[in-house]
């Protein structure tokens, strides 16, 4: 083994606190669902303006879908985690566990 | 790993684990619907509503708590009725500003239970005046009883569910055991042993909440 195969590359995406405490929250719903930008805003505690920020960034990874539609009258915006945003979410925990707990 | 932007990694992969787990029960917490909520209500009502019908219809014709003839069910029909308003509410509150399959589901099952109950009564409202007081209780308490058992069996199964189908499977059977010792009996059986099911899931589920 080499030395670069014993540290797992960290998905800078992913990395920065604030995304992936994003991409946690998300990874708790089902494929297909999706959730309100101020319901996600109001679990993970963000402002409003830092949360669309990550979010942009999350987004052009294509990590998560963002879509804006109507309910009644009210414009509303619907977060989802994509597929891949999934994928790359599963291997940036199994990074950890593997920087935890490293192959002997 | 060279950042994209200023906002700061951590720097322990622990916590970071740490911080994910916290997030994804954050978020779990506020889709799941408090089961308190959810079944500590129709708990209480069966408890208290088949009980009255016990107290009222005892076996053997016996009247063990003097009170007028409509009173018990009246009362079960009532607490029914709370339980459904406070269960509808907790439940479109967990299912608020979310959208996708899970909010339809949770959607189509609410409209399930509410087409069988208004189905279940219309019938059963057509032999009030056919029988005796005794026997209408016993086919209303155990027409819906049975409903209620098939739906949570029903429920569990769509949200692979394993406590809410024992729940939906102890309370038919329950129902059918407390049916088969007849008139008098089945309120008794169903208040203590599918109310309290009722109240122990109520319990067992919000200890499992992440």
């Amino acid at each position: 083994m080499t030395g670069t195969d014993e540290i797992p590359e960290l998905d800078p995406v992913i990395h920065a606190q604030a995304r992936l405490r994003v991409v946690s929250a998300l990874s708790v719903m089902r494929e297909a669902d999706r959730i309100a930008f101020p319901r996600l805003q109001e679990t993970l505690r963000m402002t409003a303006g830092n949360l669309s920020v990550h979010l942009r960034k999350l987004e052009g990874a294509g990590y998560v879908e963002v879509t804006k539609t109507h309910h009644g009258r009210t414009p509303m915006t619907l977060v989802r985690l994509t597929r891949r945003g999934r994928l790359a979410f599963d291997d940036y925990t199994a990074a950890l566990q593997a920087l935890l707990n490293p192959p002997s | 790993m060279t950042p994209i932007d200023d906002d700061r990694p951590l720097d322990d992969p622990a916590e970071s684990l740490r911080l994910i787990r916290e997030e994804q029960a954050n978020l779990a917490r506020t889709l799941t619907p408090d089961p308190r909520l959810m079944y500590w209500p129709w708990g209480i009502a069966w408890l208290i509503g088949f009980g009255l019908i016990f107290l009222r219809f005892a076996p053997g014709g016996r009247v063990l708590v003097d009170m007028p003839a409509w009173l018990p069910s009246t009362i079960l029909i009532a607490l029914l009725l709370a339980a459904g308003i406070v269960t509808g509410i907790t439940g479109g509150r967990a299912g608020r500003h979310v959208a996708g399959p899970s909010s339809r589901q949770g959607l189509m099952y609410g409209l399930t239970w509410s087409v069988a109950v208004t189905g279940m009564s219309i019938l059963f409202a057509q032999f009030t005046a056919v029988l005796p007081d005794d026997r209408q209780s016993l086919l209303w308490g155990g027409g819906m009883v049975a409903l209620t058992g098939a739906l949570h069996m029903a429920g569990g199964a769509m949200w692979n569910d394993r406590n809410l189908f024992v729940l939906g499977a102890w309370t038919s059977v329950v129902n059918i055991v407390g049916i088969l010792f007849g008139v008098g009996w089945h309120p008794l059986i169903v208040a203590v042993l599918a109310g309290g099911g009722m109240l122990v899931l109520g319990y067992t589920g919000w200890k499992r909440l992440p």
